[in-house]
């Protein structure tokens, strides 16, 4: 499992995981929420950035600031726990 | 017992087209299993009306104006002080089951419905006859007219008519809602899920609670808590077997009774929660479907395709659920008409179907099966049966 993480990373993960509905060209500071990400979405993104990165997410990281954009959740990764 | 239309089925397409019915001046009974009609909005505590309003919409625009889903829409705003929430691209109607089955019961009495509660269709033969048991005793009941509004297309089943279901991998996936009261405060959906995560880290949840999320009612200290369910704890989902039904039913509530006490625990706001009441049933979001004269696909409605002979517009993205990891969202250009023919059954006189189980594909049915789709459907399905039994 790989702790390095970019936004074009997330962004192609959300594509591939189909959480949320992104338009084409969309950058690292595109707001997820808007784009349709709910807290069911959320809980399925936070199980699939541990499979994916080994990083564990808990209930102090469910905010907007840290799940908001490709790049603030890349960020989050790349600190890892 | 003797009437014009018999309506199979109380939810929300059965409902529109009792009044409609009724209305227009047709002698019309009205079938359903529960204590109260309202159908997946009371029994099964689904507390949005989606598809009432137009997609993309600056402000919220009636897509069925002048029907029962505009005349509904606006009593269950008097009813509960609540008006049109938009969510990304689309509007919907916050609504109270409790509500709705009060708002029910005046609609049907005003419009002189003959109501039968506690009944369920076991026989029905073309002309048409209709065999009706409660409790284990049975009911005559001829009519000229027949609507389906089962939802499951009982009357296609009962006749022995064929009909159409998705394979059990692709059904849309059901959905377990019970109501929370004891909630202090305003509802946080992140934080909550953030709750839940670590109630599964710790081993106090299974990954089955990663379906739940909340909405408060409107009523103080009141939630709803809607679990998608992957429905297949015995084996394949199949929303028309009792097997099936059952363990879908006992494992909503595991699971809920499991988020709920790890809340209470960990969220603030959360430590006087408790279940104040389970559905009579859980939501089931597709099962059989009418082979109509026409049929509505969904590229039909994905091109916002309108026909000469349309009877109800739908105006609710597709809204795919094929696995209960939260929902796939695809809007269409504009609204749809959904044509005459999708509510006429094929090869047989005097039948109509209004609701989920009119005559479409997987994808339309998607759209198509929200409760404010299924008020216009019934609508226009209580409209042609009245005229064609007069």
């Amino acid at each position: 499992m790989e702790r390095s993480c970019t936004a074009e990373e997330v962004v192609e993960m959300l594509r591939e995981e189909g959480l949320v509905d992104l338009p084409a060209g969309v950058d690292g500071d595109a707001d997820l929420f808007a784009a349709g990400m709910d807290s069911m979405a959320v809980m399925q993104l936070i199980v699939i950035i541990e499979e994916r990165w080994g990083v564990r997410l808990g209930a102090a990281d469910a905010t907007r600031e840290v799940l908001g954009t490709p790049a603030s959740l890349a960020a989050r990764i790349c600190e890892g726990k | 017992m003797k009437a014009d239309v018999l309506i199979i089925g109380a939810g929300s397409a059965g409902l529109a087209a009792a009044v409609r019915a009724a209305r227009a001046g047709a002698r019309t009974i009205l079938l359903e299993r529960h204590g109260f009609a309202g159908g997946m909005g009371t029994a099964s505590l689904v507390h949005t009306f989606c598809g009432l309003y137009l997609q993309d919409a600056e402000t919220p625009q009636w897509s069925n104006p002048g029907t029962l889903a505009e005349e509904i829409g606006r009593r269950m705003e008097l009813a509960t002080g609540l008006g049109a929430v938009k969510s990304g691209r689309v509007w919907f109607l916050p609504q109270h089951p409790v509500e709705f089955a009060a708002l029910a019961d005046s609609m049907l009495r005003e419009a002189g419905v003959e109501v039968l509660f506690h009944s369920e269709l076991v026989a029905l033969e073309p002309g048409w006859r209709a065999r009706v048991a409660c409790r284990g005793e049975g009911i005559d009941i001829e009519a000229r007219a027949v609507v389906d509004a089962s939802g499951d297309a009982v009357a296609a089943s009962a006749l022995g008519m064929g009909h159409m279901m998705s394979d059990s991998r692709s059904l849309q996936r059901p959905a377990y809602v019970c109501g929370v009261q004891g909630v202090a405060g305003e509802i946080d959906g992140l934080a909550l899920a953030g709750w839940i995560i670590d109630g599964i880290r710790a081993g106090d949840l299974g990954t089955a609670a990663t379906g739940m999320h909340f909405r408060a009612s409107g009523r103080a200290g009141e939630v709803f808590a809607t679990l998608d369910l992957a429905g297949m704890e015995t084996g394949d989902y199949d929303p028309t077997d009792p097997r099936c039904l059952a363990a879908l039913e006992a494992t909503g509530r595991e699971v809920a009774m499991a988020v709920v006490a790890c809340l209470k625990r960990s969220a603030p706001g959360w430590e006087g929660a408790f279940i104040s009441h389970w559905p009579a049933r859980a939501g089931v979001r597709e099962s059989r479907r009418w082979i109509g004269q026409a049929l509505l696909t969904g590229e039909d409605v994905m091109a916002g395709r309108r026909f000469d002979d349309e009877v109800a517009v739908a105006s609710w993205p597709l809204e795919l659920r094929e696995t209960h990891r939260g929902p796939r969202l695809r809007y269409p250009v504009g609204p749809a008409g959904i044509p005459r023919g999708a509510l006429i059954a094929a090869g047989v006189d005097g039948l109509f179907m209004a609701g989920r189980c009119l005559s479409c594909d997987h994808e339309a049915q998607a759209s198509i099966r929200v409760m404010g789709t299924c008020f216009a459907t019934g609508d226009a399905a209580g409209k042609m049966a009245a005229a064609s039994a007069g």
